[in-house]
C-alpha cells in the first residue's frame, strides 16, 4: 500500500498550493490591467487629455500582452476581454498566471511519482506527462498513441489514473482550445468542479442535463441466492458486501440494525454505474454517474430519497449512507440534500471509488476511500495528485495497490478485499466510528431504481375494461392481453383452382389475387406473456377483401394496411394450431373453427425465421431486409355452424414488412395431420412465400370473434 | 473632480498595488525553490522554470508600475 504522506511528496504538493496562490495574485493584477484598458469610464476623459490618455493606453496594452511580463493577460468577465483572451488561447499565447499553474501541476505530478515511481521511470508514461507539460501537442499525441499501442487502453489509462487530472489540466492550460481552459483552471487551483471535459472543453453540465427525470423506486424481492449473500451484522465490510451482491442491475438496500444500544438505525446501500450504454429508465447508467457527480440533485439521488421514503424510517431515525462509485456520489447529495437531511437524521455517509471533492454534506461524517488507480474518482478533476486540503473534516483514504488495472481496481469487490486485507486501520477506524450500526439486521429491503416513475404494465394499450368468460377450463379475463408476443406472417400465391369452394357462402368475396393467383397467409406467434399464460399459434387463411365492400373491383391491398378494428380484408382461416391445452379448449369458442393441438417451436429473429409445428410443417430460411412500419394487426374469419365469425387482434409495436424473403415451407412428409393435408391440397409444401411481416415484442389485445350479419 | 478621472485614479493605484504583488510574487517564487532544494526534493526542471517566472513577474512588475504612472499622468492632465 502506498499513500500520500511521503515527506517528499509532502513538500512538493506544499510547493504546488503556493505556486496556485502565486498564480492567483497574478491572474488577478491580470484582471485589473484588463479591467482598466476596457473600462469606458478612462476613455470618457480622452478629449481633455489626449496626448497622456495614448501613453497611458500603451502601457496598458503592452501590460496584458508582453510575452515577457503578464503575457497574454486579458481576463475578467466582459466580452471584449473573453474575446481577446479566447482569441490569446487560440493562437497559444498564454499568460504568466497559466505558466505557473502548469508549474504547479507539474510540481503535482513529480508528488505523486514520489509514490508512484513507475510514472516518471517508465519511458513512455514519462514522455507523455513531459509532452503535455512542455506544451508540445503534436508529440503529446504521438506519445499517447504509442502508450495506447504499446499497453492497450485499460492499462495505459490505469497506469496514468494517479496523475489524470493534472496530465488534462496541464494540456487544456497550455493548448490552442480556448473552451477547456476554465475547466483545467478549476482543476488546477481547485477552486470546483471540473465543469467541463478538460479535452473538448464540452461542458458536463451539458451532458449531465440529458440525465432527467425525478427519480423513483420500487419495492422488489431478491433472488434467494442473493439474500443469502447479505449480511446479517452491520459493519463497513458487509455493507460492501451488500453492494457487491445487488451488482450493477439498477438496485439499492435499505437495511435496519439494531445498535448496541438497542436503537433501530438504518443503512441505505447504493451501489455504482450500470455498465453499458445509457437508457432511459435507470438513473445508475453512465448518465446517471456523471449528473450524480456533478449536479447537487441527481435521478439517482432523488430514486434513493424516494426508496428511503418508501422504506419508511420514523421522523428523524439516524440514517447512515453507503455508496460505491456513482452511488457515493448519489449519497453524498443526499447527505448535501437540507430537506433530506431535515426528514433524517444522517450521521455517516461512507463513499467508495467515488468523485466527491466537491460535495459539501453538512453535519454528517464523512469517508472516502480511493484507490490511486481508479479513474472514477478523479472525475471531478482532483485526484492522487491534489494539493489542496478540501475536507479537513472529513476522513480521506487515498491509497494505491499493485493492482494497476482499472476497471478492476474500481470495483466493489477489489476495494472490499483491499479494506479487509491491507488497510486494517482505515477499516477499523470507519468501523468504529460506524459502532451505532454494528448489530443485527433486523430488517432488509431491496429496490429497483428508476429515472422516472415506471408505467404501469402494459399501459395505456393493455390498461382495457375487462370482463369474466366461464371457458372450458375455468373462468378467463376478456380481452385477452399479450404484452410480449412475437409473430410472423408469410403471404404465399397459390392456384387458384386450390381453394376453389372454401370462400363458398361466405360473403367475404372472392379471394385476393396476386398476378391471377391466390394470397393464403401462414400466421405464427409466441405469446409469451398472456392473460392466459404463454402459448404458441399457428393459423392458416385464404386472405379476403371481407364483406359489404361497395367497389368489388378496387384493389383490397390498401385496406390490408388499415388498423385491424378499421379493416374489412383478413384471413379467412382454414386451419389452425395451438401448443396449450387451454387455447385449444378456449380458441374454438373464442374465435370458431377448429384448432389442433401440436407443439410449436418458434424462433424469429431480425433477419431470420425458424419455425416447426410438429407433424404439420417447418416454415425457416433468411427474412431478408425489412422494412419499418406499425404493426397493423390481423383480422381472421371463420365459418361456425352456418355463421361467419370475423376477430381482431389488435396490436401495439413494430413490424417489419420483408419484401424478398428466402424462407422455405416444408410440409412434414408423410404425415397424415389434417392440416399438413390442408397445406398440400393448397399447394404450399416445399413453395416460397412472396413477402413476409415479421414483429417482435408485441402487445395485443383480442376479445371473443362476433357474427357477421348476413349481406 | 470627475467620476472620469477618479476611476482613472483608482485603476492607477490598484495597479501600483498589484506591481508590488507581483514583486512579491517573484520572492515567493525563490523561496518555494529554495524550500524545495534544501529538502533535497526539488525536480531537475524547476529551476529553469522559477527563473523563467521570476523574469515575467519581474518584467510584468515593471509594466504594471510603468501603466500605472501614465494613468497619473493621464488623470492629472485631464483634471480641469
Amino acid at each position: 500500500m502506498t499513500g500520500r504522506n511521503a515527506p517528499d511528496a509532502g513538500r512538493l504538493r506544499t510547493a504546488a498550493r503556493e505556486l496556485v496562490d502565486v498564480a492567483l495574485t497574478i491572474q488577478e493584477a491580470a484582471a485589473h490591467a484588463t479591467a482598466a484598458l476596457t473600462d469606458v469610464a478612462p476613455l470618457r476623459a480622452l478629449p481633455q487629455a489626449p496626448s497622456a490618455a495614448w501613453p497611458a493606453y500603451r502601457a496598458l496594452l503592452r501590460t496584458t500582452t508582453n510575452g515577457q511580463g503578464l503575457g497574454c493577460a486579458f481576463t475578467g468577465g466582459g466580452r471584449l476581454s473573453t474575446a481577446a483572451a479566447k482569441a490569446g488561447a487560440m493562437v497559444g499565447a498564454e499568460s504568466l498566471a497559466v505558466r505557473v499553474l502548469a508549474t504547479s501541476l507539474r510540481l503535482r505530478v513529480a508528488a505523486v511519482a514520489v509514490a508512484h515511481p513507475e510514472l516518471t521511470a517508465d519511458p513512455m508514461l514519462a514522455r507523455l506527462i513531459d509532452a503535455a507539460a512542455a506544451d508540445r501537442d503534436l508529440e503529446a499525441v504521438r506519445a499517447l498513441r504509442a502508450l495506447l499501442k504499446d499497453r492497450g487502453a485499460v492499462r495505459a489509462l490505469s497506469q496514468l489514473a494517479p496523475v489524470f487530472g493534472e496530465v488534462l489540466a496541464l494540456r487544456a492550460l497550455l493548448d490552442e482550445n480556448p473552451l477547456n481552459d476554465a475547466a483545467a483552471w478549476l482543476i488546477a487551483t481547485g477552486k470546483g468542479f471540473a465543469t467541463a471535459d478538460p479535452i473538448t472543453g464540452m461542458s458536463n453540465r451539458a451532458i449531465a442535463v440529458l440525465d432527467t427525470g425525478e427519480g423513483a423506486a420500487r419495492r422488489i424481492e431478491l433472488t434467494a441466492a442473493e439474500s443469502a449473500r447479505l449480511c446479517t451484522r452491520g459493519s463497513l465490510l458487509g455493507f460492501l458486501g451488500n453492494i457487491s451482491a445487488l451488482g450493477t442491475t439498477g438496485r439499492a438496500l435499505i437495511q435496519s440494525v439494531e445498535g448496541p444500544d438497542g436503537v433501530i438505525r438504518h443503512v441505505l446501500q447504493a451501489p455504482g454505474m450500470r455498465v453499458g450504454r445509457p437508457d432511459g429508465e435507470s438513473p445508475q447508467d453512465l448518465l446517471g454517474a456523471f449528473s450524480s457527480a456533478v449536479l447537487a440533485s441527481s435521478p439517482y439521488s432523488r430514486a434513493l430519497a424516494e426508496a428511503v421514503a418508501d422504506y419508511g424510517p420514523p421522523p428523524g431515525a439516524e440514517l447512515a449512507l453507503v455508496g460505491h462509485s456513482a452511488g457515493g456520489a448519489a449519497i453524498m447529495n443526499l447527505a448535501q440534500d437540507p430537506g433530506f437531511c431535515a426528514r433524517h437524521t444522517v450521521t455517516h455517509a461512507v463513499a467508495i471509488g467515488s468523485p466527491v471533492d466537491f460535495k459539501r454534506p453538512a453535519g454528517t461524517w464523512v469517508a472516502s476511500v480511493t484507490n490511486q488507480h481508479d479513474i472514477i474518482p478523479t472525475l471531478d478533476g482532483q485526484g492522487a495528485g491534489t494539493c489542496f486540503d478540501l475536507h479537513p473534516d472529513w476522513y480521506v483514504v487515498d491509497y494505491g495497490d499493485s493492482t494497476h488495472l482499472f476497471p478492476l481496481c474500481h470495483s466493489i469487490d477489489h476495494y472490499r478485499a483491499n479494506l479487509a486485507d491491507d488497510l486494517p486501520e482505515a477499516r477499523d477506524l470507519i468501523d468504529e466510528r460506524l459502532t451505532p450500526y454494528r448489530g443485527r439486521v433486523v430488517r432488509s429491503q431491496a429496490y429497483l431504481l428508476f429515472d422516472r416513475a415506471p408505467e404501469p404494465e402494459g399501459s395505456p394499450f393493455l390498461t382495457v375494461p375487462t370482463r369474466a368468460f366461464d371457458g372450458p377450463e375455468g373462468t378467463v379475463d376478456l380481452p385477452i392481453r399479450c404484452r410480449d408476443r412475437d409473430a410472423l406472417t408469410a403471404y404465399f400465391a397459390v392456384h387458384p383452382a386450390a381453394t376453389a369452394g372454401l370462400l363458398e357462402g361466405t360473403g367475404l368475396g372472392p379471394a385476393v389475387q396476386v398476378a391471377g393467383r391466390v394470397l393464403v397467409a401462414v400466421h405464427v406467434a409466441r405469446n409469451r406473456h398472456t392473460t392466459v399464460g404463454g402459448y404458441g399459434e399457428l393459423q392458416v387463411g385464404v386472405v379476403v377483401p371481407g364483406p359489404f365492400r361497395r367497389h368489388r373491383r378496387s384493389p383490397a391491398w390498401p385496406d390490408l394496411l388499415r388498423a385491424a378494428d378499421l379493416r374489412r380484408s383478413g384471413s379467412f382461416l382454414v386451419g389452425s394450431a395451438v401448443d396449450t391445452p387451454i387455447m385449444r379448449a378456449l380458441g374454438p369458442r373464442l374465435w370458431g373453427g377448429e384448432t389442433y393441438l401440436t407443439p410449436l417451436e418458434i424462433r424469429l429473429g431480425a433477419r431470420s425465421a425458424h419455425v416447426t409445428a410438429d407433424l404439420i410443417l417447418t416454415l425457416r430460411g433468411r427474412l431478408g431486409p425489412g422494412l419499418p412500419l406499425s404493426d397493423p394487426g390481423l383480422v381472421g374469419y371463420a365459418r361456425e355452424g352456418g355463421a361467419v365469425l370475423r376477430s381482431c387482434v389488435r396490436t401495439r409495436g413494430r413490424a417489419r414488412l420483408h419484401a424478398a424473403p428466402s424462407l422455405r415451407l416444408v410440409v412434414e412428409p408423410r404425415s397424415a395431420h389434417p392440416l399438413a393435408d390442408r397445406l398440400r391440397e393448397l399447394g404450399l409444401d416445399g413453395a416460397r412465400p412472396l413477402l413476409c411481416l415479421s414483429a417482435t415484442t408485441l402487445q395485443t389485445l383480442r376479445d371473443t370473434a362476433v357474427p357477421v350479419p348476413p349481406g | 473632480m470627475s467620476a472620469e478621472i477618479a476611476a482613472i485614479i483608482a485603476h492607477a493605484e490598484v495597479l501600483r498595488s498589484d506591481a508590488r504583488a507581483l514583486a512579491a510574487c517573484a520572492e515567493r517564487l525563490r523561496a518555494i525553490e529554495a524550500e524545495l532544494k534544501a529538502g533535497g526534493g526539488a525536480p531537475d526542471w524547476l529551476h529553469a522554470s522559477v527563473t523563467a517566472h521570476l523574469a515575467a513577474c519581474a518584467a510584468a512588475a515593471a509594466d504594471l508600475e510603468t501603466a500605472a504612472q501614465r494613468l497619473s499622468r493621464y488623470a492629472d492632465k485631464a483634471s480641469p
